[in-house]
């Protein structure tokens, strides 16, 4: 029986970071998907660009646009990679083992949180440089202007507020399924087809993507009634909440 | 050492577990008994903190299991031996539960050996049996080297060997000085395991004893008889007063005399005894006793 060695709150909260990071590399579908968000974001995005890159008229006026296309679809691996990172826990009831080493709800799911965003901040980093760069080879000088800081900054924080956006989503709901079968189409189809249809576009725009995505792009579109950067703090916003909601949901019920 | 106090838990106004108090102490084997749906398990649930309590407390070492920093260095529990993710290794499940506590990974492999898995740690879950689940499940419940050992019906699913290993294991623990607590459904084994008893029924405590007292207390202990000559002893049975039973083969039992007295009766009666036996209730058949017995009992089992 080993003598207990003094735990501080610090080495506590290191040691639930360090267990989080070694179920993520010891899982190959959850390290598989952000790889694949990256890829999908850069490797669509360049072909795109390579295609119709300097023909099209909206890329033309929004290079913002033309630059992050391959975000469209690499968004989706990003949350696919959200979900699964926890909804897996809930499926096999891991929870419950997890809940037995770490039993202080905030120290697993802080730890929980912080591993899905750094992981994703790295994607968003990956994804963005890879994004400009393949516009900027088959468009050359498209990035210019004075949008540019503002789009790559939107470019690495748009997946982390992802992903955290999912991860409290599914700590609310408790479920992998629930989960993906919400913020799959969710994310997907449901908010940009709401984008198009006249009625409910004004509300539309305050969905967490919509506002996030705005703030990648370039040009004003008249149609939105915040700024770029309050887009990106509207999306911070909703994971904020849902990431709070999901605490709420772990501490009031067991596993 | 684990102390569970005035523990009740509700769910939708069913008590599953109602006003149960008991100690687990260190050096012995306590047996958690009960049948199917007694509430043992939500027991076990209560004392990790997985499920709230209704009223009433369980503590570990004093405190509430959710208050522990290092609980796997506290307690070491094996509740569900499903609740693994098939894609990870041994190796790979072994090794967060090491870091969530800050132990050191060398455990992970010392565990492993300890629970005989050593050959497949590199094999992902998906692929074992569900004794191989449960020998990483005691993996997993021993990788803090724990004073306190709580496990969910360890036997479940285990072979021959693997249950004489369970077995050995449990008590070479207790022997170390740990307080192990091992629920079952099986009487036979645990009265093979266990030193001490809780036994519960619809989520109340029936007995608290030491398994040789509670055996004493609710089995009987038998005489059995035979003679070279089956009617006398039939005959002096039935003139003896004594509370008598005839058995197969022209055996009888005895119950509520010594075995000294039967021998001089039979003697001074001059019947030729060639067997004269003690027989002791088996725990099994103790426990049907006493769940017979118990009224409240009786209604639930119906």
């Amino acid at each position: 029986m080993s003598t207990a060695t003094p735990f501080t709150a610090g080495t506590a909260v290191r040691a639930a970071l360090r267990a989080e990071r070694i179920k993520f590399t010891t899982l190959r579908s959850l390290w598989i998907t952000p790889l694949v968000a990256v890829l999908l974001t850069v490797g669509l995005g360049a072909a795109v660009a390579a295609v119709v890159g300097g023909e099209d008229d909206s890329f033309a006026e929004d290079p913002g646009l033309g630059i992050h296309y391959g975000l469209n679809f690499g968004q989706a691996a990003l949350v696919c990679f959200a979900v699964l990172l926890f909804g897996q826990e809930f499926s096999t009831r891991v929870i419950g083992v997890s809940l037995t080493a770490v039993p202080h709800r905030g120290r697993l799911y802080g730890a929980k949180l912080a591993l899905g965003a750094a992981v994703a901040l790295g994607a968003g980093v990956l994804g963005t440089a890879g994004s400009f760069l393949g516009y900027g080879a088959f468009v050359p000088d498209s990035w210019d202007g004075p949008a540019l800081v503002r789009s790559a900054t939107a470019g690495v924080l748009y997946p982390a507020l992802l992903v955290v956006f999912c991860l409290g989503l599914t700590a609310v709901l408790r479920s992998l399924t629930a989960a993906m079968g919400l913020l799959l189409p969710g994310v997907f189809l449901l908010s940009p087809l709401l984008s198009g249809v006249p009625g409910v576009r004004g509300a539309a725009q305050f969905l967490p993507d919509r506002a996030g995505q705005y703030a990648l792009r370039y040009a004003d579109d008249p149609q939105v009634v915040y700024g770029h950067w309050t887009g990106l703090l509207i999306m911070a916003l909703w994971a904020g909440a849902a990431a709070y909601g999901g605490l709420c949901g772990l501490r009031r019920h067991g596993t | 050492m684990i102390t569970v106090e005035g523990l009740t838990k509700e769910y939708g106004g069913t008590r599953v577990v109602d006003g149960l108090g008991f100690e687990v102490r260190p050096g012995v084997v306590t047996g958690f008994l009960g049948p199917n749906g007694a509430g043992k398990s939500t027991t076990m649930r209560l004392i990790l903190g997985l499920e709230r309590p209704s009223a009433g407390r369980a503590l570990v070492d004093g405190r509430p299991y959710a208050e522990l920093d290092t609980p796997l260095r506290r307690v070491g529990a094996l509740l569900d031996p499903h609740a693994l993710h098939g894609g990870r290794t041994a190796r790979g499940h072994l090794r967060w539960l090491a870091a969530s506590n800050g132990l050191p990974q060398r455990r992970v492999e010392e565990v492993l050996d300890q629970v005989g898995l050593s050959d497949a740690a590199g094999r992902r879950i998906r692929g074992f049996s569900l004794g191989m689940r449960q020998r990483l499940g005691v993996a997993a419940a021993l990788i803090g080297d724990p004073p306190v050992l709580m496990l969910d019906e360890p036997v479940n699913g285990l072979d021959p060997e693997g249950i004489r290993w369970i077995r050995a294991l449990l008590r070479g623990l207790a022997a170390e000085g740990r307080a192990v607590l091992a629920s079952s459904h099986l009487m036979s084994e645990m009265a093979l395991t266990a030193d001490h008893l809780v036994v519960i029924g619809r989520g109340r405590l029936l007995a608290d004893a030491t398994t040789p007292d509670f055996i004493d207390r609710h089995g009987r202990t038998r005489i059995r008889v035979r003679a070279v000559d089956p009617d006398a002893l039939a005959s002096l049975m039935g003139r003896s007063g004594l509370d008598a039973q005839r058995v197969d083969g022209g055996a009888w039992e005895v119950t509520g005399a010594a075995p000294e007295e039967v021998a001089a009766l039979a003697a001074a009666e001059r019947v030729v005894l060639y067997e004269i036996a003690v027989q002791q209730d088996s725990l099994e058949e103790a426990f049907l006793r006493m769940t017979a017995d118990s009224v409240e009992y009786r209604a639930v089992a119906a």
